[in-house]
This record gives structure tokens, C-alpha cells and sequence, in this order.
């Protein structure tokens, strides 16, 4: 346990001394800080269209009304919330594949076995700096988030927003913990260095954009700029009804997105954030109730991820020569 | 044969060789391959759901899908070749001249009488035409699966707007072969050589086009565009900016107009350009390397 702790520190140290992972770190930080300045500009120009509406109307002599666009401070977090999904896992494939690469090149990696180590204390050390980093540097992102909402969107945070921002975080935490892991794990497993990183780019390219790309393609609303039913002018409550005869369909879609880690998240954080309009400003017990199994999916994932990570990382596995 | 076609020859080579290209070129082909099924299944759907509308009496105007053209199959193809084929154009761009330093073979070959700007020249232009390959492949796949789809061989006049979209691919795909393979000279270590090139690709595809039209992330890997921000205030300024430069978003408009979506509107020419003279910047960049980057060791 000892050793395990010891190779943590040693790797938390390097981390917090690597200018590419600060870098890359900003960047995320960067890019989830525009979205919201993009997202509360988009919400400004809606709102003021509607009241350029309103004055026409006045103007025409028409007493009729329409609602005002309302602000829901967490839904300004959509496009933030998917760069951590795409952006921010190429970041954590890269830092999971980092921590094994940077041993092999350095020559350390067989120093680091000549020591007496439990058979998972290597595994373990780096499993457990990595979860501490993320959990640190999430926690940080979310820091800037709320900082941007407040400050950048002029958006009033209640109480329970926290909450739904700590539950969201949660999720990312593990969301990103598991993409540097399994990145670890190929890279150990891969005889060559570079190969395990490419091996988890094309990994990521297929479970963060090829089968979310799918299942978003084969949704019917999707092929029409605007959706098809409001193309057809079909409301919300008949466009289940009409749906209701393609059950079939609509769950081999569903399944096919659900193969995907990233649609896992992606589903519990905007249900948690009220992304997803039939999630906003409800009950959590009720969210916890709609996407408990998108949770639980994204659990064993993680599970998997560490337990692959802990199997790959032993001295015999990861000091194999290259042919 | 001349020095910088034995140059040419070697880059084709060893890329066709390389496995782990292989492995994106695989994934690459296979989803172009069926990305027509994909776009057969939606449409499909859509008419159905139009024709139970129709039934229950909600609505009263024409399938928006009436008379579609078969190109309308080829529609997932262009967010592939954003997707996939950028990033395997990285990857062979940087293991091309990682390959020179991690095997040293920079050195010996800087040692005999060489213009470093033709050398790295003849391996883009190796480069290119693996990509060029690669795309005449994927086109002849994509044109014989549609048919398959659509039921009939698809008209010479199709097949040409296919062929179209693929030379368009050609010259999305070009400057980040460059782009991977000036990272690959001038990293210190692997990881960076890898990772700068995929995080400006990141950039230019999914920030980008935010910016301008308010669009997100994931939204911009549906074919279909959102609808844009409005053209005023906010918005007007950064698109004027960030237009020009979010290349994905250049390649898909041009795309949609080569596979004549109804959708699309404009002209081709604006587009083009942009594209064109990013592939020169970056080409350019390439050949201005000088000999000591070339020879730098790697830190991994």
C-alpha cells in the first residue's frame, strides 16, 4: 500500500510539472468558457428578437402575445459539457497513454520493477494519481464554469444547480478516469509505445464519434434542417404518436447509441443539467429514475477500465521486449 | 528513376506498409462503405414516419424527401472524411517524418547532396498520392454502393459529382498530411507529434464553427446543418472572422452543393479558396524547414 502511495506522489508531481498537460488543460478550459459566452450571445439575440417581434406586432396593431424565451442557467452548458466529451477524452487518452509512454522512454520502467512492488502497486500507484488528478482538475473546470455562468452568462445559480453541476461533475470524473485508463492499458499491452496511442485514437474516434455520428444520423428529426415534424408541422404530442409506430426502429438506434460510453454520459449529464428538455427543472430522484442505467453503464466502464488497467500494468505484461 | 521519385516511391511504400494507418484506412473505407446503407435506413424511416403523419391527418404538406436524388446517400460520406480521413491524414503526415528521426535515417539522407525542400516535398507529394489512392478506392466503393441502394447504377452525371467530392476530400485531406508532418519534424517527443496536429484539428472542427454560428460540438457531426445564429451583433462579427477558418465547415458547404442538396445555398468559389490556400500555407510551411529541425532527437 505504501509503494502504491509512493508511486502516486511521484506521478501527481510529474503531472503538476508537465507544461503540455497545463497546456492542454487551459485549452479545455478555454474552450468550455466560449461556449458559454456563445451560448448566453445566442440567448441575448434570441431575446431580442422576440422583442422586435413583440414591437412588430405592436406596430401591426395586434394585441396578440408570445412567450419570452426563458434562461436556464445549466442549459447554457450544452456545448461545454460536449467539448468535455469529445475534447476533454482525447485530452485523458492522451495523459493515460502518457503515463506509461514517458516510463519506456525514459528507461525508468525497468528500474521502477527492480524494486520490491506488490504485483498491482505500479497499476494502482498510477490508477490512483490519475482519479486524484482528474477529480482535481474537473473539480477546477467546474470552478470556471460556474465562474462563466455567473460572471460571462449573468446567470442566477439556485442551490439545487450546485447539485446538479457536483452530480454532473461526478459523472465526468469517471467519464475521463476510465478513457485514460483504457488508454493506459493499450499502451501497456502495445509493444510499441506509439502504438497504443494510436490504438486509443481509433478507439475514441469509434466510441466518441463514429456511433454517437450514427445513431444521431438515423434519427428522423435529424434529416430535416429545423427537424422533420416541425417541417410538417406536427407538435410534440402527436410526433409521439406518430413515433409510436416505429418502436423497432427507434430502439435499434437506441442501442446502437447506447454501445457508445460517451452517449452513456452524455444522456445522464444533460438529464442532470436539464439539457434535455424533458429532464429541465425536474425532481433529481425523478432524473436518478430516467437515467439511472446510463449511471450504471457508465460505472461498469469505468470498473472495466480499471480492472483492465490494474491486469496490464504487472511487471510480466508491461516489460515484455519488442520484437 | 530520380532521386525524388525513389523518394516518392519509398513514402508510398512504407505507408502502405505501416499497420496502424492500416487500421484507420480500414475504418475509414468501412464507413464510407456503409455510409449508404445508414443514409438508405434514415430515408426510409422518414418516409415512413412522413406516411403515418399523412394517415393521421397531421399534416398536409409534400415529403420533403419526394424525388430525392441518390446523392442524397452520399450525405454521411463528407463527416467521415472530416472525421476519419482528417485524422488518418494526420497520422501517416506524422509518422512519415517520425519515421525519419526515430530510425535516424534524417541524418543519413541530410548527409548526401540533397535539397531538404524537394526531399520533404517528394515525400508529400508520396503522401499525397497514398491519399489520392485511398480516395479514388473509397469513391468507386461509395458510387457502387449507393447503386446498390438506389436500386439502379447510378448516372454518369452522379458519379461525376461523387468523383467531385472526392478530389474536394483530396484537398481537405492534403494540408493535414502537411500539418502532421511539420509536427512530426519539429516536436520533441511522439506524443506531441501526434497530439498538436489532432488538437488544431479539434479546433478547426468543433470550436470554430461555435463561434460563428453558435453551433455545438456535436450537433456539427449530423449531416444535416443546424440552423445558423442570427446574422447580427455577436455573431456577425466572429463568423466574419472564424468563417474562413473553420475548414470542416468550408469542405460541407462545397460538399452539400457538389451532392446538390436542396438545402444548400451559395456558391463554391469562397470555399474553395479557403481550402486551398490553407493547403498551400501548410504545404509551403513544410518545404521551409530547415535541416537542423530535421535532425533533433525525440524525447521518447
Amino acid at each position: 500500500m505504501t509503494e502504491m502511495l509512493t508511486l502516486a506522489k511521484k506521478e501527481i508531481t510529474e503531472l503538476r510539472r508537465n507544461r503540455l498537460l497545463i497546456l492542454l488543460f487551459g485549452f479545455l478550459a478555454l474552450a468550455v468558457i466560449l461556449s458559454v459566452v456563445v451560448a448566453s450571445a445566442d440567448f441575448r439575440l434570441k431575446i431580442a428578437d422576440y422583442h422586435h417581434y413583440l414591437d412588430a406586432l405592436k406596430a401591426a396593431g395586434s394585441t396578440a402575445t408570445a412567450p419570452a424565451p426563458q434562461l436556464f442557467p445549466l442549459q447554457l452548458l450544452r456545448g461545454g459539457m460536449e467539448y468535455l466529451e469529445i475534447i476533454g477524452s482525447l485530452f485523458a487518452v492522451v495523459l493515460g497513454t502518457s503515463m506509461i509512454t514517458k516510463e519506456k522512454g525514459r528507461g525508468t520502467l525497468a528500474l521502477i520493477f527492480t524494486r520490491p512492488l506488490g504485483r498491482f502497486a505500479f497499476a494502482g500507484g498510477k490508477i490512483l494519481a490519475l482519479s486524484l488528478v482528474w477529480a482535481a482538475t474537473v473539480g477546477a473546470l467546474f470552478l470556471v464554469i460556474v465562474a462563466s455562468l455567473l460572471f460571462v452568462g449573468n446567470a442566477p445559480l439556485q442551490g439545487s444547480d450546485y447539485l446538479r453541476l457536483a452530480l454532473a461533475g461526478a459523472h465526468t470524473t469517471g467519464y475521463l478516469i476510465m478513457w485514460s485508463l483504457l488508454a493506459m492499458t493499450l499502451t501497456a499491452l502495445a509493444r510499441r509505445a506509439g502504438t497504443g496511442l494510436i490504438l486509443a485514437l481509433v478507439l475514441w474516434l469509434v466510441v466518441v464519434l463514429i456511433i454517437p455520428q450514427i445513431g444521431d444520423t438515423m434519427d428522423p428529426d435529424n434529416q430535416i434542417p429545423g427537424g422533420l415534424f416541425a417541417s410538417l408541422q406536427v407538435d410534440k404530442s402527436h410526433e409521439q404518436a406518430v413515433m409510436a409506430h416505429f418502436t423497432g426502429y427507434e430502439t435499434t438506434r437506441d442501442l446502437i447509441e447506447q454501445t457508445s460510453v460517451t452517449k452513456q454520459y452524455e444522456r445522464a449529464t444533460f438529464a442532470y443539467l436539464g439539457i434535455k428538455n424533458e429532464y429541465n427543472q425536474q425532481p433529481l430522484a425523478s432524473i436518478w429514475a430516467g437515467t439511472f442505467n446510463n449511471t450504471l453503464w457508465l460505472l461498469a466502464a469505468l470498473a472495466t477500465s480499471v480492472s483492465t488497467a490494474l491486469l496490464s500494468g504487472t511487471k510480466k505484461t508491461i516489460l515484455r521486449k519488442a520484437p | 528513376m530520380t532521386r525524388w521519385s525513389a523518394v516518392i516511391v519509398q513514402e508510398l511504400l512504407c505507408t502502405v506498409r505501416e499497420r496502424l494507418p492500416q487500421l484507420l484506412l480500414a475504418v475509414f473505407v468501412g464507413m464510407i462503405a456503409a455510409s449508404a446503407f445508414i443514409g438508405s435506413s434514415a430515408r426510409s424511416s422518414v418516409t415512413g414516419v412522413y406516411q403515418e403523419a399523412l394517415r393521421q391527418g397531421l399534416t398536409t404538406v409534400a415529403n420533403p424527401f419526394d424525388s430525392l436524388s441518390p446523392l442524397y446517400y452520399a450525405r454521411n460520406t463528407v463527416i467521415y472524411i472530416v472525421l476519419i480521413g482528417a485524422l488518418l491524414a494526420i497520422v501517416i503526415g506524422v509518422r512519415s517524418t517520425l519515421r525519419d528521426r526515430q530510425a535516424r535515417t534524417a541524418d543519413l539522407i541530410l548527409s548526401r547532396d540533397v535539397n531538404l525542400s524537394f526531399y520533404l516535398g517528394s515525400k508529400l507529394a508520396g503522401l499525397a498520392l497514398f491519399v489520392l489512392l485511398v480516395l479514388a478506392v473509397s469513391a468507386m466503393i461509395n458510387i457502387g454502393c449507393i447503386s446498390i441502394v438506389a436500386g439502379h447504377v447510378l448516372s454518369v452525371g452522379d458519379s461525376a459529382r461523387i468523383a467531385a467530392l472526392y478530389a474536394l476530400a483530396g484537398l481537405f485531406m492534403l494540408p493535414f498530411v502537411a500539418l502532421g508532418m511539420i509536427t512530426g519534424i519539429r516536436s520533441s517527443s511522439a506524443t506531441s507529434a501526434l497530439l498538436t496536429p489532432i488538437v488544431i484539428w479539434s479546433v478547426v472542427i468543433f470550436i470554430l464553427p461555435l463561434l460563428g454560428t453558435a453551433a455545438h460540438p456535436v450537433s456539427l457531426l449530423n449531416p444535416v446543418s443546424a440552423p445558423p445564429a442570427s446574422g447580427n451583433g455577436f455573431f456577425a462579427a466572429t463568423s466574419s472572422l472564424v468563417d474562413p477558418l473553420s475548414l470542416g465547415e468550408q469542405f460541407k458547404h462545397v460538399a452539400a452543393l457538389m451532392l446538390a442538396d436542396p438545402q444548400a445555398t451559395g456558391t463554391m468559389a469562397g470555399s474553395i479558396m479557403a481550402l486551398a490556400v490553407f493547403a498551400v500555407a501548410v504545404c509551403t510551411a513544410v518545404a521551409m524547414t530547415g535541416r537542423k529541425r530535421m535532425r533533433r532527437m525525440l524525447h521518447d
